[in-house]
């Protein structure tokens, strides 16, 4: 990379790390103030193929070797004619051949073969085509569109998640001022000890801070797994606390169905309900499922309410 | 002895049986019996692999039907040569118990560097050049060309399979990767294409995480593998790495340079074939035309570069026009090529998603998606047009073309980051180019979807939840299983201060503190005049470590320590660290005693075990957090909060910890074993860090081991280490930690395997 230099003046990159390479239509390179030197009166002829160059198609060199920078300049004029899409061929069989066509004229342009003839062609599609050149000018091709509206959706995301912390932000600003100015107005009315006050004063900041953590635990689940299933639950890793009090006593929920009384879930096999039920699989009775459950259930809803009042 | 697991007849080839090891394989039936994917978490050193083999193999045989395959994935050679061993083993006692002829054919796949046996090609030292060398002496057009000039070199391994090894299958057995040799060698038949060949009719197959995980190896091997296998990924809990490296490319200035002159190769290549055999690219471009397949060359030596993207996202259809002939496509990939070059003359660090790149290439240099997608098929089939015999050179063009395809088939889940210099060295321009995979769910999602039962299992796998959520699958059984045991024989004491009440923690604004430095030191030494024989100590990272030993080495803690041992340390080389490892190992054999010194994440800390007096204490020095400043972990972590709801932290967390957890594994390797397990670190004693450890470590830590100073911890350790040292015969074991078949029927032990398994 370093290597790279003007070829008139012998310049390089190493020794002046400013310069600028400037490359025109034929794809060879001069400097910057060769060019200036050379092109005062605005058009000359290039010093290694004598083609006739303009000093204002000189553009900066991109790429390391000059002929793609040809070739890209070349390829987008080629393609500003050459501008049809995919939808206006009936088969894509006909659009990768007109594809290559146009490779090929950007080949031939490139490596100066034909010149005449590809250049006559060329005008002869464009002379053919008015209409649809005209037309597919603003279109963008399928592919870009999708680009589109994925770096546009990137966009709203970021800028959507920077409105959301910036919020967020805020708003703890907020309740912790909040909190500072409920204090003074206390310390300033209030009959108790100060001392007492600044010690509410910090429990309540403690509070506010688990909050401010909590908040920033519960983040919201949009997404779903693979499967389909929700991601609802957010998982703590902590350990649950164990709670000090009196054990909670369980007491079986007596519910009126007016019906008839619904035999239990273990007669249910007995009693040959379960005979017309179509039995469990192997992968429905790993997570604990049996096929008796969802028959009790069934007749559970079927008996309730039978006995009318 | 006969087991019987849930209805199921299992033959274990053991006369005892841990506790642990049967609940284990209970669990393993109900998620065979479910066909659902399973995570199951048991101690190493309790024999995860004998359970997994021998209760798939008697479901293989009880249900031939449902089960017609075992992949056993492993990530080293010597591991899948231990998994072959215990497989033997296991089909030992088939033999002698049913007298029944054996019928079970299993086999070991490994690179060709491992398998090969060809005389020239097998002495060559790297992978890739063995690779090249067989490809350009059994690729189809070399063989051709041999049929009508027999002076041009081919294989005779292959050949010799080529003619018969296919219509004679291998005979049943058990074969690792000697065995397919001398078996290779005695019929003359080559060994890595035999067992590719032979894995599809297999029954169990073991071989690395990468024939799997690796879309561009994955295609080539494991295709064809039916879907009623059941697939088994141990040592597993580097999984998410694995899937990431696997679609993730780097590119450096000098892969471009390289590409350069792939580049121009191809195109003087094709320039000469043009004037001499203008019918082979002739025939090509009509195959490219009419969009076939190369159908008729589904030759498996042909196949050497395969697509990096996984088989459903290749598109299947014919070749864009635009790089359908041989000059079109050359002419593409140099522009592709001198873009990439622009990119990475930048000075300042660019990160950008994949769209973004691509409107940005199509800007620049008019290059549209769908070619770019087909970029590394075409290249295929151009390569294979040229019959260009040495691919090795091409390396460079082929990962440039990969990453064409790559960028332009996935539009989330990755990220490019060009960085203009390392952060460490600002001044030192070396550009890089990182298309990295955030989501290890993409690599891992076909297997999933494919395979009806896959296991994912390991020593450490804490927390159990996080997996299932980063490889984005649905597991039926999820457990942890503890160690059962009839002494404590480990020991986790987490020591937060020195003697002189100063923190000790690695944290960054510390870690370079005089007295957190010296207090490290003191631990050390102290330990090293109480335990016998030998100590690893464990680093948060190797520039850690050299400033530590530096800094111990001025205030003679190094010397002192050396009155009472030898010491060791890992290197980044690693011919350099088999050394220190080797002599370690010799000075704790001969009781001279030593500490080795290594680095958490290394090679030390992933694959080697410190069994008995090779590993009487591990000390873990600071907590290993990755590298937090690197921008590709950045983009990871935003990404996993973005789509899986894992908070930064937390996934920190858990890599940290389960890095620490792996390391202090390294000493217990069986229940006779025993050692102490320090963390250095007032920071292990939180809850959040606590709780990521594996419940088999956590279930030893005490409320009274959590901070700890050193006098302390040598108290303890003294103690700890004086009970161990008294005789320890396997009848103490019996009926607790080890049991008879008896013992195993008894009524109360089995309501007692019933409560190992904790369903998380």
């Amino acid at each position: 990379m370093d290597d790279q230099g003007c070829p008139r003046c012998k310049t390089t990159k190493y020794r002046n790390p400013s310069l600028k390479l400037m490359v025109n239509v034929c794809g060879h390179t001069l400097c910057e103030s060769c060019v200036e030197m050379l092109f005062v009166r605005g058009s000359g002829n290039c010093v290694q193929c004598n083609t006739p160059l303009r000093k204002s198609n000189f553009r900066v060199q991109l790429f390391e070797d000059p002929a793609i920078d040809k070739e890209v300049e070349i390829r987008k004029k080629v393609l500003k004619i050459y501008n049809k899409r995919e939808l206006d061929f009936s088969t894509l069989k006909e659009y990768n051949d007109y594809l290559e066509q146009v490779e090929d004229i950007v080949f031939n342009l490139t490596n100066n073969i034909d010149v005449e003839r590809t250049k006559q062609i060329m005008e002869q599609y464009q002379r053919d085509n008015k209409d649809i050149i005209q037309k597919n000018k603003a279109k963008l091709t399928r592919e870009q569109e999708e680009l589109e509206e994925l770096l546009l959706q990137e966009q709203q995301d970021s800028e959507q998640k920077r409105l959301e912390t910036l919020q967020e932000e805020q708003r703890q600003l907020q309740t912790k001022r909040k909190n500072k100015q409920a204090l003074l107005d206390e310390l300033e009315s209030s009959r108790l000890p100060a001392a007492v006050l600044l010690a509410q004063h910090k429990d309540r900041a403690v509070q506010l801070e688990t909050q401010i953590e909590k908040q920033k635990q519960n983040v919201k689940p949009a997404n779903i797994f693979s499967t389909g299933i929700m991601m609802g639950q957010t998982v703590s890793f902590a350990s649950v606390s164990r709670v000090e009090e009196v054990l909670y006593v369980y007491q079986p929920l007596c519910i009126d169905a007016y019906g008839p009384p619904v035999p239990e879930l273990d007669q249910l096999g007995r009693l040959g309900y379960l005979n017309h039920v179509c039995t469990a699989s192997p992968q429905d009775q790993a997570g604990g499922y049996t096929s008796g459950l969802a028959c009790h259930r069934a007749i559970q809803d079927a008996f309730s309410g039978l006995f009318t009042l | 002895m006969k087991l019987n697991i849930d209805g199921l007849l299992v033959y274990f080839p053991y006369e005892y049986i841990y506790p642990e090891q049967y609940s284990y394989m209970l669990e393993l039936k109900r998620t065979l019996d479910a066909k659902g994917h399973g995570v199951l978490e048991m101690p190493s050193g309790t024999g995860k692999t004998i359970c997994l083999l021998s209760l798939i193999v008697a479901y293989q045989k009880a249900y031939p039907l449902e089960v017609t395959k075992l992949v056993y994935c492993s990530r080293t050679v010597p591991e899948i040569e231990k998994v072959v061993e215990e497989l033997r083993k296991l089909m030992d006692y088939y033999a002698k118990q049913t007298e029944a002829k054996n019928d079970f054919l299993a086999l070991a796949l490994s690179s060709r560097k491992n398998l090969c046996i060809h005389p020239e090609v097998s002495a060559l030292r790297f992978g890739k050049e063995v690779d090249g060398k067989c490809h350009s002496l059994t690729a189809s057009y070399i063989r051709a060309q041999h049929r009508s000039n027999p002076s041009q070199p081919v294989c005779q391994f292959y050949e010799e399979f080529d003619a018969v090894g296919r219509q004679v299958p291998i005979p049943p057995g058990i074969y690792n990767l000697n065995d397919l040799k001398d078996f290779g060698r005695r019929k003359g038949w080559c060994p890595y294409f035999l067992a590719r060949y032979a894995i599809l009719h297999a029954n169990i197959v073991v071989y690395s995480y990468h024939y799997l995980l690796d879309p561009k190896i994955a295609d080539l091997v494991s295709k064809e593998l039916a879907k009623k296998s059941v697939v088994v990924f141990d040592e597993a809990h580097n999984i998410d790495n694995v899937c990431i490296d696997s679609m993730s490319v780097n590119i450096t200035r000098r892969t471009l340079d390289r590409c350069q002159t792939n580049v121009e190769t191809l195109q003087n290549t094709i320039s000469r074939i043009k004037e001499t055999d203008a019918a082979k690219l002739q025939e090509e471009y009509r195959r490219l035309v009419e969009g076939l397949k190369e159908a008729n060359v589904a030759r498996e030596t042909d196949m050497y570069l395969s697509n990096p993207v996984l088989p459903d996202d290749i598109l299947q259809e014919a070749v864009p026009g635009s790089i359908r002939t041989a000059e079109h496509f050359v002419g593409f990939m140099k522009r592709f090529l001198e873009y990439l070059k622009a990119r990475l003359r930048i000075h300042h660090v660019v990160q950008e998603s994949t769209p973004q790149f691509l409107k940005d290439i199509y800007e620049k240099v008019c290059i549209d998606r769908k070619p770019l997608r087909f970029c590394a098929e075409r290249l295929r089939s151009l390569l294979r047009t040229l019959e260009i015999a040495d691919i090795t050179d091409f390396s460079a063009i082929t990962l440039i073309s990969h990453f064409a395809t790559l960028v332009s088939t996935y539009s989330k889940g990755f990220t490019i980051i060009i960085e203009p210099f390392e952060d460490r060295t600002p001044t030192i321009a070396n550009p890089v180019l990182h298309f990295s995979c955030m989501d290890p769910s993409i690599a891992i999602k076909p297997v999933f979807g494919r395979f009806q039962s896959v296991i994912i299992t390991s020593g450490t796998l804490s927390p159990l939840d996080i997996y299932p959520r980063i490889l984005d699958f649905r597991p039926v059984t999820v457990a942890s299983f503890t160690m059962t045991l009839a002494r404590t024989c480990l020991c986790p004491l987490i020591v937060g201060r020195g003697n002189d009440q100063v923190a000790m923690t690695s944290k960054f604004e510390t870690r370079e503190d005089f007295a957190v430095i010296r207090n490290y030191g003191n631990l050390l030494l102290e330990m090293s005049a109480i335990v016998p024989d030998g100590i690893v100590a464990f680093f948060t990272s190797y520039i850690y470590m050299e400033n530590i030993v530096a800094s111990w080495y001025e205030q003679g803690i190094l010397e002192n320590i050396q009155r009472n041992k030898l010491i060791f340390i890992e290197t980044q080389d690693a011919a350099e660290t088999s050394m220190a490892l080797e002599k370690y190992q010799e000075a704790c054999e001969n009781g001279r005693g030593a500490i080795l010194l290594s680095v958490a994440r290394g090679k030390v800390s992933e694959g080697i075990d410190f069994v008995h007096h090779y590993g009487r204490a591990v000390i873990m020095f600071g907590v290993p957090y990755v590298y937090t400043q690197s921008r590709i972990l950045k983009a990871r972590l935003e990404y996993l909060r973005d789509q899986f709801q894992i908070r930064e932290n937390d996934f920190l967390t858990f890599d940290a910890m389960r890095h620490a957890a792996q390391c202090v594994g390294r000493a217990i390797r069986g229940k006779t074993d025993y050692g102490l397990m320090i963390f250095a670190d007032k920071r292990y004693a939180r809850a959040d860090k606590r709780g990521k450890l594996p419940r088999w470590i956590q279930e030893h830590l005490t409320d009274g081991s959590l901070n700890l100073t050193i006098d302390e911890t040598v108290q303890l350790g003294k103690q700890f280490l004086r009970q161990m040292a008294q005789p320890f015969r396997q009848e103490d074991q019996l009926g607790l930690s080890l049991l008879t078949l008896e013992q195993l029927q008894s009524e109360d032990m089995l309501q007692k395997i019933a409560q190992i398994a904790q369903q998380a």
